[in-house]
Parts: structure tokens; sequence; C-alpha cells
């Protein structure tokens, strides 16, 4: 990193004003880096410059909200939790499953791409946006899509801008499909002993009721814990309250069949709560000495991908712990070990053996020292001259968050 | 330069793969809105390589490159409107991977939707972008237009169902891409860019489980209005049925009349709904949606009890276009969709055109989603109906615009409503999505005179063909 001098604060009243902040800045040469609630800002890498950061925090607002037409124009800078309190009194919702709701915004959870455990069921924030503006570096505002829930007018542009990383320009606004809050949630957590693990995943990949998330979780100590066990089993079921019955009902039967005999059920806001711990703990870095990895892939290759990872982490000497969703087929690695100084000592080797053992290896968050030492994204896709040149031509001075994406970008 | 392309794909592709006699060429001059655009020639490749190979020698030769699936476009997105070359996607019609497990497919661009998912049936899985024209239209063309149909209403439209792509771009090389990579989202940008940023040559689809229990409903309204009405009252109970199609009393008519369904004939308009999951929820779900029918004016309700009663009716809605034929020789359909509480006033704003314009209007429309179709009925061979349809089908945009609408809910942009996007998005707008089809198609060879408006909009008016 070669940026030293502090960058300097702007917070935009309106999206206006945020087009001609970009627009100055990109007449000067000024780096600019977009700041929601920064909880997301350990994915990517750091950018190489940074002279501006640019704050969404006075574009905030639900906007257009009619929940007889279950659509919302949100701006960025609203936090999750926020959406959640409004749209949640219609008992409606637009499931992020994001990170730290209190303080993560609209725009920055957008702009990171992120998805979460749920999306097998709901979708990923990207397939409910309806529409967006966005503040481009020539200064001009450009909307996409519109306010209902089906648009074929012209490019799906809100698809481009979700998960660019601010490199491509300022989403100032997005318009959301809601949905309807399930009624009933419940969590059930199961521990699962070593030698009965493959028997659990395939038993819950044979429900008739299938939960919205299923993950299986090895270590993060302070999450979904199950008294005495490491390794352990948490199923998600939401809907009806029939629905939710007989999900729980059978899910208990198939582990039972597969020799599990106890499972801890969590109802309503206590397995709201739960979720949200755990969705926290993905990007949450404790004692800096971690680093933490999201995999992509298959959900029948997710438990693999952690064996292998935890193969990895012994011969580097790491302690290791991990989340396989089994519904959506990531696989969340997360390596610590006892001192920063140790870990920061044989990081590229290890890195290395990483980006070997999986093809799709993002670095999901963990120790400025250590991100500072890898490339957040590993391996660039075959389409990065595409890439590139949609950069160049949304940032032909190249200002926005440089070098924070994939390929350099 | 014409026998320069035909010329370069016969020697490098071989007769079996190239058509170019004007008599072959005629059955790619045309799709459901147009025709007499006939192209320079065209290729019905096997595989990607080939059409690789083809799209580089047009490029070459400096001529368009069409895609094309079944033809079944109602926008004109599958006609040569510049000639060069059509790429026929009907040989690659094949399943390439199954993955039953992870519910995910592997198909080339030219299997037709529904032949999708009869073959993944026995796996208890299904395709669920589910198009009307589904027994006829490719997942490739659904792909190029982000197609909807009656089930994206719980489940979304094509876009939320692709995975990922392969596509050829102007120098015939051939690409991936895949939404578990790292790096811009290219595949919810190539889904609905109607062929004008590359041509797709394989598509990985998101499967679903099929739902345990599916149970249909019908119930008939005096009026479209007092259905709207019971639609959003449906939704803001919290209940997201599968489907929720209203039909006219004019396509009710025609429809019964060709189909025998049981449709009620003395309604102004009928009220399909579908529930799906598990069994549970079936009953309640049903009870509260019959409920709020009646507290909205039903004046009846009946429940479809066996999958053949189902399908029948569902054999109707979605032969409804295709029944008009006994109304009149032909019609115009219209795509638009509005904001779901709009649907009273835009249906009654619409009937007032259809008035003015001394045209027969059919209404029938994927209510939930707000997504309206209206059926303007005349007869080509009268020039003053072909141009009132035009006028008429104008004004029904504006209108849905007017009400915080957009101009095509699902049948796309193509070469029809190119103007009409000007209406919708400004130039700031406009020229963000120029800045990508830059980056893709800076020879504007893929697909041209389609989605972007042309510089002025053009005096000539062009009645619209149909089917019928």
């Amino acid at each position: 990193m070669t940026a030293t001098l502090e960058p300097r604060v702007i917070a935009p009243q309106d999206a206006a004003e945020a087009a001609a902040t970009l627009a100055a800045c990109a007449r000067d040469g000024a780096a600019v880096v977009a700041i929601g609630g920064s909880t997301l800002q350990s994915i990517g890498n750091a950018p190489r410059r940074c002279d501006v950061a640019l704050h969404t925090r006075y574009l905030r607002g639900i906007r257009e909200y009619d929940p007889r037409d279950m659509t919302a124009g949100i701006d960025a800078g609203t936090t999750l939790a926020e959406v959640a309190r409004v749209l949640g009194e219609h008992g409606q919702w637009i499931p992020f499953d994001a990170p730290l709701p209190a303080r993560a915004t609209v725009g920055g959870t957008l702009a990171a791409g992120w998805a979460g455990p749920r999306r097998a069921v709901y979708g990923r924030p990207r397939d409910l946006v309806l529409g967006s503006t966005i503040a481009l570096t020539d200064g001009t505002l450009a909307r996409a899509g519109g306010m209902v829930v089906k648009n074929v007018t012209g490019y799906d542009m809100s698809k481009l801008y979700v998960g660019s990383l601010g490199t491509l320009g300022l989403i100032v606004r997005a318009n959301f499909k809601a949905l309807p809050r399930p009624p009933v949630r419940r969590m059930a957590i199961a521990p699962i002993a070593d030698d009965l693990r493959d028997r659990t995943i395939a038993a819950i990949g044979a429900l008739a009721i299938e939960p919205t998330a299923a993950l299986v979780i090895d270590g993060f100590a302070r999450v979904t814990t199950y008294p005495g066990a490491s390794l352990r089993l948490v199923l998600l079921f939401e809907g009806s309250d029939a629905v939710v019955e007989r999900g729980t009902r059978d899910a208990r039967s198939a582990l039972g069949k597969a020799g599990i005999a106890e499972t801890l059920l969590l109802d309503g806001d206590a397995a709201d709560g739960a979720l949200t711990q755990l969705i926290d703990a993905y990007v949450d870095a404790p004692g800096e000495r971690t680093l933490t990895y999201r995999t992509t892939g298959l959900p029948s290759g997710a438990w693999a991908r952690t064996r292998a990872a935890d193969a990895l982490a012994h011969e580097h000497g790491l302690t290791f712990e991990s989340i396989a969703d089994l519904r959506t087929g990531d696989a969340i690695l997360r390596f610590s070990a006892h001192t920063i100084a140790s870990f920061a000592a044989t990081i590229a080797a290890f890195d290395a053996d990483v980006r070997r053992a999986f093809d799709r290896a993002t670095v999901l968050a963990g120790a400025p020292t250590l991100r500072a030492a890898v490339d957040a994204w590993g391996s660039v896709p075959s389409t990065i001259e595409t890439m590139r040149a949609i950069k160049a031509h949304f940032d032909p001075a190249g200002i926005l968050a440089p070098g924070r994406y994939v390929g350099a970008i | 330069m014409v026998t320069s392309l035909a010329s370069r794909l016969l020697e490098a592709l071989g007769p079996d793969i190239v058509r170019s006699s004007p008599e072959d060429l005629a059955a790619y001059s045309y799709d459901a809105y147009s025709e007499g655009y006939l192209p320079t020639a065209a290729v019905i490749p096997r595989d990607a390589r080939e059409a690789a190979l083809a799209v580089r020698i047009a490029f070459e030769c400096g001529e368009p490159v069409v895609p094309r699936g079944a033809g079944s476009g109602l926008c004109g997105g599958a006609i040569p409107a510049r000639g060069g070359l059509v790429v026929s996607m009907v040989r690659m019609n094949r399943i390439l991977e199954l993955d039953v497990r992870n519910r995910r497919a592997r198909v080339q661009p030219g299997l037709i939707n529904l032949d999708l998912s009869r073959a993944i049936a026995a796996h208890g899985i299904f395709y669920a972008p589910d198009p009307s024209s589904q027994k006829v239209s490719t997942i490739g063309g659904n792909v190029g237009t982000n197609a909807g149909g009656p089930h994206c209403l719980s489940y979304g439209t094509t876009t939320n169902h692709v995975l990922g792509v392969e596509y050829v771009d102007g120098e015939g090389v051939i690409h991936h891409t895949s939404l578990d990579d790292p790096g811009y989202d290219l595949t919810g940008l190539l889904v609905g860019s109607e062929g004008t940023l590359g041509l797709v040559t394989a598509v990985e689809v998101r499967l679903l489980a099929l739902p345990e229990s599916v149970r249909v409903g019908l119930a008939a309204f005096p009026d479209v209005e007092s259905a709207s009405e019971a639609v959003s009252a449906i939704i803001a109970a919290g209940i997201v049925p599968t489907a929720l199609e209203i039909m006219d009393k004019l396509i009710t008519a025609a429809v019964e009349a060709h189909y025998h369904a049981g449709f009620p004939l003395d309604a102004g308009a009928v009220l399909l709904v579908e529930i799906a999951g598990p069994r549970d929820d079936m009953l309640a779900g049903e009870a509260a949606i019959a409920r709020i029918a009646k507290q909205h004016g039903a004046i009846s309700w009946r429940s479809a009890d066996d999958a053949a009663e189902r399908e029948a009716l569902w054999a109707s809605r979605k032969g409804a276009a295709g029944a008009l034929g006994r109304i009149a020789p032909n019609y115009y359909i219209q795509d638009a969709c509005v904001p779901r509480t709009k649907l009273p006033a835009v249906i009654h704003e619409i009937g007032r055109i259809a008035r003015d314009h001394d045209l027969p209007v059919g209404n029938v429309f994927h209510a939930g989603d707000g997504n309206l179709h209206p059926l303007l009925c005349f007869d080509r061979r009268d020039p003053r109906a072909a141009r009132a349809v035009v006028e008429a089908g104008t004004e029904i945009l504006t209108t849905c615009i007017a009400m915080g609408g957009t101009i095509s809910g699902e049948h796309g942009i193509g070469h029809e409503k190119r103007d009409a996007l000007s209406l919708v998005f400004d130039t700031a707008d406009l020229a963000a999505m120029g800045r990508v089809r830059d980056v893709f198609d800076p020879q504007r060879l893929f697909n041209p005179d389609k989605i972007f408006p042309t510089g002025a909009v053009c005096g000539e008016v062009r009645a619209p063909a149909a089917v019928a």
C-alpha cells in the first residue's frame, strides 16, 4: 500500500452531489473508495490508493415503499436493520443474510456481492434487485430496471453493479422486491460424532421439507453452540407452523436413524439471533491472527472442501474452523495461528497451497497484515479481459478503488 | 460481400450446415412479430465450435449475426433486420450434463424449454421459468429475453435460474461465465441482452425440487377490476401463490370454445390460482384464497381436484393467445408491466384506449406480477385497423409508464420497441448500457437494430404482423 495520507472524507447529501463528487475526483485523478457501514471492507484487496473516502451516510431512507406492491426503493446508506424494521411492520422482508445488519448498508451489501446461507431458497440479493441508480465518474446518474417485478427493458445493468465493489461507480439507490417474512422460524442444532458425519449429511439431503439453511459447523465456538460438541449440524426451518413442525420432526427422526439422539431447538427470535451471530462470524477476525477464505462450488463438495482445508491447516500448524453450506455449496474456511508473527512468516507459502487446493477461494476476512500479504482473489476468471474492458469504459481515469478488484482491477 | 459470406461459410462448414438459397433463407426472415428481412446466409451448427467458426467468418465479412431459437419471439428479436447471418440453434438441443444431486444442468441453447422439464421430471426436479410458449420456445431464446411465464410469481424469471453461460464473441472465441466465479456478473448481463452481446452456445441452469403438492383453483368475477383487487389482497395477506392469472370475458370465451376446460362464460373475468409446496400448507392456503376472492366479489370458486383437471386449465391459459384466431384474423399482443396495485386502473385505461381506436381487446395476464398482455384484435388487410393497432399499442405503453410501470415485462424490446425504450430511459441511462455494448460488441454486429433506440424516431410505422 502506498497510501500514506489520511483520505479526505466526503459524505454527499444526495445522489446528484455524489455524482458531482465522482466527476470532480475523476478530473483531479483522486482515488475514491466508497464507504457504507464498513462491515465488508475486508472483501477484496486493499486499494492501491485512497484519496477520498466517499461515505453514503446521508444517502439514507426507504422511498416508494408500498407494502401492497411489495416493492421498495432504498437509498444506499440505509442500514439492513432499518430495512428489516420498516418492512417487518408489514410482515415483509428482504433476506440480505448479511453480517452486522445494524451497521451494514444496503449499498455496501450489494456492492460487496454478499450472498448468504439462505440464498438457495430466497435467492441472492442480486435476484431481488429490480432496479438501481448509480453515480458514475462522468458525473451522470444512470438508472436501470424499474419498480416492477418483471422487467426486460434494456440490459440488466443492476447485475453488473451488484458485486462490483465500488469499482464502476457508486450505487446510490436500489429497488427491491420484498418477500413475505415466514411467520415461523426454527433452528435445530445437533452434535455430530466424527464417525457419523457422512451418514448425517446424507440424511439431511433426503428430507422432504428442505431446510432453508443447512450447515455443518466445526469450531466457531461462540455461535450456534451445542454443549460439548465442536462439530455440529445447524438446520433452519422457516414457513408456516405446520411446515416447520413437520420439517423439525422429520429432521429429528432422520438424525436419530443416523445415530444422533439429541437436537437443540431454538424458536422465533432466538433462532433469528443465533443465525445473525453465525453470519456475523463469517467476517469476524478474532485476535487479529486469523484469515478466512470463502470457497464456492457444488453443494455436494462443500463438506469435502472443509476436510481438505483441515488437512492443509495441519500441515501448516494452523488451527482450523469451518462452515460447510450443504445447500449453497459455500465453504467458509478460517485459519488461525498462535501468534500473528508466526502466521505472517509463512503466509505466502500457505496461501499458495490454498490456491492449489481450491479453484475458487477468495479472502473474506482476517487480520489486515495477513490480508495485505495475499491477493484476495487468487485466480482470475477466464473472462478477465472483458472485465478489464468494462472497468476501462466505466472508470477511464481508474480512480475507483484501484487495485481492489479481481485481476488488480 | 454477399457471395463472400455464403461461400466462405460453405467452404468452412459444408452444405449440411449452411443455407444460402433464397427459398431456404425465407425460413429465417421472420419471427412471431414480423417478417420480410432476408438474411445473407443461415447456419445450423451442431456444436459451439461450428457456431463460433460461423460467427468469426461473419464478423470478418463485416456481416451481422442474428441468433435464432424457435422464432417464437413477439418483438422482432430474431429478425435479421440488417441482413447478415442467422445462426439457428435447432440442432443444438441437447442436455449436455445433468447433476441431479446439485440440481444443475448444462444445456444447449436450442433445447426446447418444456423438453428440459420433461426429461428431468423422473428425478423429482424441474426448470422453473415457463413462458406460455414453452412447448416451442428454446432455453437460448428464453435467456435472450429473460423470459418469464405464469410461474415466475414465486420462482422468479429466467435470470434467477441461470448459473452461467458459454458464449462466443465476435472473434469466434468461446467464453464461460459462472456465478461461482469472482468478478463482474457477466452472466447477469448476458441474460436479457437479446443476442446483442454475443452468441450464447450453452447455458447452465438451476433446477428446483418438484413441489410435494400442487393445487389449482378458479374464481369467477364480475369484472377484471374486482379480480385484480382480489389478487392484490391475496398477496397482501402474505400468501405468494405460484401463479395468479387473469383472463377477461373475451379471452375466456375464445379459450372455452377451443379447449372446453369448463370456464364460466357468464363471468367478466376468471382468476386462475395455483399454490404449490408442502402438503401441510395446501388446504389452509386454498381456503384463505377462496375466502379473499369471495370478499372481493367472486361469483364462484372451483378447485381442480386432480392433475388432469389442473392440466386442462393450464393448457387453456397457455393456449389463450392461439385461441383468439376464432375472434379475429390477426391479433397484436402487447407486453407491459405495472405495480400490481395499479392493475385495476390500467385495465380500465386499456379498455378506453381500445374503444377510442375501435379495436376489440382481450386481456390475459400475469396478475400477480402486474404483467399485462392486452391482445388487440384486427384484420391486417385493413390498413386503418393496422395503423390503429400501432397507435393503441403505443398509448398503452405510455399509460403503463405513467403509472410507474415499464414497456416490457417478459417479451423483450427487440426490434419492435427499441424506440419506445427512450420513453423509459434517458440519455445517461442508455449511455451506461451503450458502454457494455461497446465492450462486448464494438462493431455493433451482434443482432443490430435491436434494443437500442434509433437516433431519431423514424416516421415509418410498421404494422405489427401477428400469429393467428
